[in-house]
């Protein structure tokens, strides 16, 4: 035996997604950028050139951190599939205009090496990258990532931390449309709702991401937010106030949904999104921080494991039944 | 003597907890928010290992197995009490400082496991180097860790300020996650470095050595494990 070959990998290991249907991860991310355009449009008009800036260097960053640690891990290099690009892209939309630009890299490099290359590169990852970027620096630098100290000139107000020190009655007068709008303050992206509500629409009907997941997680935050509601309207803002502000449009369609952090069987998929919104409700009523959509989408990713669990059969198998053997060969019904 | 500096420098790289020993993770993850802490934590470890290794190891042929673990707590519990009331008296903002730590190494793994495995069925002057190296050990990454997350946290170093004006600090690495990230990474860092070495070696061997299955990756772990 030659034993020039003692190196070589014996078993090609590889992370999902595993479905298939002709579409590449390359596509997926096309359709994801362009369900993401509209909302970096409307960031762009609402807040012009440091928005651009964010953004950029976001993307940049992202991008060029994989190449580097493709380099060193000496794998194939994938910034074409775009993957990178829109975990840059979605932490530039929870980062407020004003960042400045050593939190966005440092954001971006702590993405995409801790979040994603440390775990041995995109689907591997347990925890959604462009979330573990955005909360390395929203914990250590708060002062920098709170858009009501650092935007000071504009004239939007944060409506969740109206909610959240004002009671329900400060924010009853905010029109729903100004919420879709992006007549808000938050994230640059994130906030502008409609245009995300209407990218993950599309994302949906196109099956790049499953609806069962964003749409269970909006009536999670919709059947809290109505309980508490309707409990003390003076204390808590209703439903629809909660589903448009802050960033949980963007959890819900595009933070949520991230294939390898999310389970893939309907039930399991519809109790974890529910759990998302439910988790969502809880931080914002009661945690410290303002917007809780960004951590509930983290800790629903950690239980995604366990939603899994729900009715587990092997893939190609049908579910185990009383009175039948476990594991059956059969085709799926 | 030979033995003696064999079981001595085993815990300085070889053995060094909690990097190869993942033992007494608790302080390491809680304490090191900066390296002067890790440092006293590190030094009251060793001082309680090494004498809680000779006591045990002086007593070892009169405890009855059963009740071992018992005696061995008691013994570490005892020299555990000595050390907060030391710190207390000497290092009052030290011992302010580890808290409810300083008590907890009664439980810390390293004591009963170092207890349980070494000092249980050596000679006396066995068990102290044995606790010496790995006390050391423990201390050198209890400070390594402490001085990376305090200088990133913090941008001071044992208290004195090293970065440049204007750095701000990285609040995470003081934090709880912090101590995971720098736990996991240097972790992965040590273990990439020995899979590297274990590599060179297999290679080497296999160039000398021909096997029949040609010598996959399990087997050059293994041998490189035996070698060690």
């Amino acid at each position: 035996m030659s034993n020039s070959s003692n190196n070589d990998i014996l078993l090609a290991i590889s992370t999902p997604p595993f479905w298939h249907c002709g579409r590449t991860i390359r596509k997926n991310s096309l359709h994801t950028l362009a369900a993401l355009a509209p909302a970096a449009v409307l960031a762009l008009a609402h807040w012009g050139v440091s928005a651009m800036r964010v953004m950029a260097l976001a993307v940049l960053t992202a991008m060029i951190t994989e190449a580097v640690c493709q380099t060193l891990m000496k794998q194939k290099l994938s910034q074409d599939n775009g993957t990178a690009a829109i975990t840059g892209l979605m932490l530039a939309f929870l980062l407020p205009a004003s960042a400045p630009w050593w939190i966005v890299v440092i954001g971006a490099a702590a993405a995409i090496g801790i979040g994603r290359m440390a775990f041995g590169g995109y689907g591997a990852n347990q925890v959604s990258a462009a979330l573990v970027g955005w909360a390395l620096v929203f914990v250590s630098f708060p002062v920098y990532m709170d858009p009501s100290s650092s935007l000071l000139g504009s004239s939007f107000a944060d409506p969740l931390f109206k909610a959240k020190f004002f009671g329900g009655t400060a924010v009853a007068d905010i029109p729903l449309s100004d919420l879709l709008l992006g007549n808000q303050l938050g994230g640059l992206g994130a906030t502008q709702t409609g245009a995300l509500f209407l990218g993950g629409m599309y994302l949906a009907l196109m099956g790049v991401i499953r609806w069962e997941i964003p749409c269970s997680f909006l009536i999670g935050v919709l059947l809290s937010a109505s309980a508490l509601h309707l409990a003390d309207a003076s204390l808590y803002a209703g439903p629809f106030f909660h589903i448009f502000s802050g960033s949980t449009v963007l959890a819900a369609f595009f933070l949520a949904t991230e294939d390898s952090c999310s389970p893939h069987r309907r039930l399991p998929m519809l109790l974890y999104g529910l759990t998302g919104g439910i988790l969502v409700m809880l931080i914002r009523t009661y945690g410290i921080y303002t917007d809780g959509a960004p951590f509930a989408v983290m800790l629903i990713n950690l239980l995604a494991p366990m939603f899994a669990l729900i009715r587990s059969h092997p893939f190609g198998t049908a579910p185990r039944r009383k009175g039948k053997s476990a594991g059956e060969w059969r085709s799926r019904t | 003597m030979n033995r003696f500096m064999q079981e001595f420098t085993k815990g300085l790289w070889k053995e060094i907890p909690p990097f190869r020993l993942m033992l007494g993770l608790c302080p390491v993850l809680a304490v090191t928010k900066s390296a002067e802490s890790g440092v006293g934590m590190g030094l009251a470890v060793l001082f309680v290992l090494t004498l809680s290794n000779m006591l045990i190891s002086l007593v070892r042929n009169f405890i009855p197995s059963k009740v071992r673990i018992a005696c061995f707590i008691t013994i570490s519990a005892t020299l555990v009490v000595a050390v907060e009331l030391l710190m207390q008296a000497y290092t009052y903002p030290l011992y302010l400082q580890l808290g409810i730590f300083v008590p907890l190494i009664v439980v810390n793994c390293i004591i009963l496991g170092r207890a349980e495995a070494f000092a249980a069925k050596n000679p006396v002057h066995l068990a102290i180097a044995d606790g010496l190296g790995i006390g050391l050990g423990f201390t050198m990454s209890l400070t390594f860790l402490g001085s990376i997350r305090e200088i990133l946290g913090a941008g001071t170093w044992f208290g004195h300020p090293v970065m440049w004006d204007g750095f701000q600090p990285f609040t995470i690495m003081v934090e709880a996650p912090g101590a995971f990230l720098c736990l996991g990474l240097t972790l992965a860092a040590m273990n990439y470095g020995t899979h590297r070495s274990i590599m060179k070696q297999s290679r080497e061997n296999a160039g000398n050595t021909p096997s029949a299955c040609g010598g996959c990756r399990a087997c050059a772990m293994g041998r490189g494990s035996d070698n060690d």
